[in-house]
């Protein structure tokens, strides 16, 4: 009896122990940064586990590419070369317009123009915490990846690098709870704050007051406030739009354009700001 | 030499279920995605409980919480408390049918939900809560080929 009782209570200092020091490490990962070198070396040895991981993925994709028939591959690649004749087309008008966009900057004295390039980067890894969203990718500095870095996929803003290593980096995702940027309706200029809530496929709009014109289906894109996001990428839809009565603010629920959880070949987003007029021509 | 081979089977073990932990899933099914690393430990605890204990099942926590990303801490509490609670029943969990291990282990991890919701809403973020019986269920289906894969990597005696 006397045994059960001292195991009973060695448990309960251990356990006590533990708690003290998980609450120590809690606090002080809240005021310093001193754990960033422990998530990176965890970061660099769990690597090669990524790789493994996305064996399932890869088959997957490696099988469904294998067994499409070649009626397929032949209409797939006939749509493709239309949309990009298609594509061209309006590159040529969006050209002419963004030459004339430049000129009307020139004249309103704008000291800075907008360059972006991009570079096509894979992900290699998502985060296997649901309620933390980021995502690893295979470029780092190697490639000139810098934190702060915007990432797009072929229909919207994903997120920014928030982490660069040697040969990856990672980036945390507009749909994290800890991630807001700067948005504007595209209809009419409406500034707002759109809010990660640790769902893929929902954004919050903040700080809209009920007195707003803002519509079920208004596009929004970045407003380029804050400097860390260049302005006119897509960033979601309105889907819908609550009033609660005694708010101040309106309920909004915004459904992302990028495709969060499924896209795999994302864009890294260079932006030179060029003050030079040569820059115009 | 029994003891040398445990500790690689746990090592094994414990690299399968990162590995698991680390596979992409869709949006819709990631947040369901049972917790393989807690799922190993106990299964470890359950089968092996003078060798492993609160201490283990921490470190793991603390591993968990530096590959998840979560705050250090936020993880080893919780393995810890489960280690706890399973120490505390391991001398007769053993003796459990696997249907009667499974009810024991969807309690704790009902325990273990309800208690990271908790810290999570201490911290003012997305709890997921409402994730939590799918979670439950698809934890409850994945234990047995954990519970039997941990009974597999023990050494035979006799």
């Amino acid at each position: 009896m006397a045994n059960v009782f001292n195991r009973s209570s060695t448990l309960l200092r251990k356990l006590l122990a533990v708690t003290l020091l998980a609450v120590l490490l809690m606090i002080v990962d809240n005021f310093t940064p001193w754990f960033k070198p422990a998530y990176s070396a965890v970061d660099n040895l769990v690597r090669p586990l990524y790789w493994i991981a996305n064996i399932p993925l890869r088959v997957q994709e490696w099988s469904a590419n294998s067994v499409t028939p070649r009626s397929e591959i032949e209409s797939d690649n006939l749509r493709l070369t239309k949309e990009s004749l298609i594509y061209h087309g309006q590159l040529q008008r969006m050209s002419d317009l963004a030459a004339e966009n430049m000129r009307l900057r020139r004249l309103l004295n704008a000291t800075e123009l907008l360059q972006d390039s991009v570079l096509v980067t894979e992900v290699i890894g998502v985060s296997a915490n649901p309620l933390r969203h980021t995502l690893t990718i295979d470029r780092g500095t190697t490639d000139d990846v810098f934190v702060g870095q915007p990432l797009l996929d072929a229909e919207g803003l994903m997120g920014q690098i928030i982490e660069v290593h040697k040969g990856h980096s990672t980036a945390l995702l507009i749909t994290d709870s800890n991630h807001a940027l700067p948005v504007q309706v595209l209809r009419n200029g409406l500034r707002s704050i759109a809010e990660g809530r640790a769902d893929y496929n929902r954004l919050n709009l903040k700080f809209v007051s009920p007195t707003a014109d803002i519509r079920e289906g208004d596009k929004l894109v970045s407003s380029g406030l804050g400097g860390l996001y260049p302005a006119g990428y897509p960033v979601g839809t309105v889907l819908s739009i609550v009033r609660k009565p005694g708010d101040n603010f309106l309920e909004i629920d915004i459904d992302p354009s990028a495709e969060i959880d499924r896209s795999r070949h994302l864009l890294l987003l260079y932006t030179s700001r060029d003050s030079s007029a040569d820059a115009v021509e | 030499m029994e003891s040398d081979n445990r500790g690689i089977a746990v090592c094994l073990t414990l690299i399968l279920a990162v590995v698991l932990s680390l596979m992409p899933l869709s949006g819709d099914w990631i947040v369901w995605k049972p917790n393989f690393l807690l799922l190993t430990v106990m299964a470890w605890i359950m089968r092996w409980p003078n060798g492993l204990g609160i201490i283990f099942a921490a470190s793991v926590g603390l591993l968990a919480d530096l590959l998840l990303r979560t705050s250090p801490g936020h993880s080893m509490i919780v393995f810890a408390l489960c280690a706890g609670a399973l120490s505390l029943v391991s001398r007769w969990a053993k003796y459990l049918s696997m249907l009667q291990r499974t009810m024991l282990m969807a309690l704790i991890i009902t325990l273990v939900a309800v208690l990271e919701a908790s810290i999570f809403m201490a911290y003012g973020r997305p709890s997921g809560i409402e994730h939590l019986p799918m979670k439950i269920l698809l934890s409850m289906l994945v234990w047995p080929f954990i519970d039997l894969l941990i009974a597999r990597s023990q050494p035979r005696r006799g």
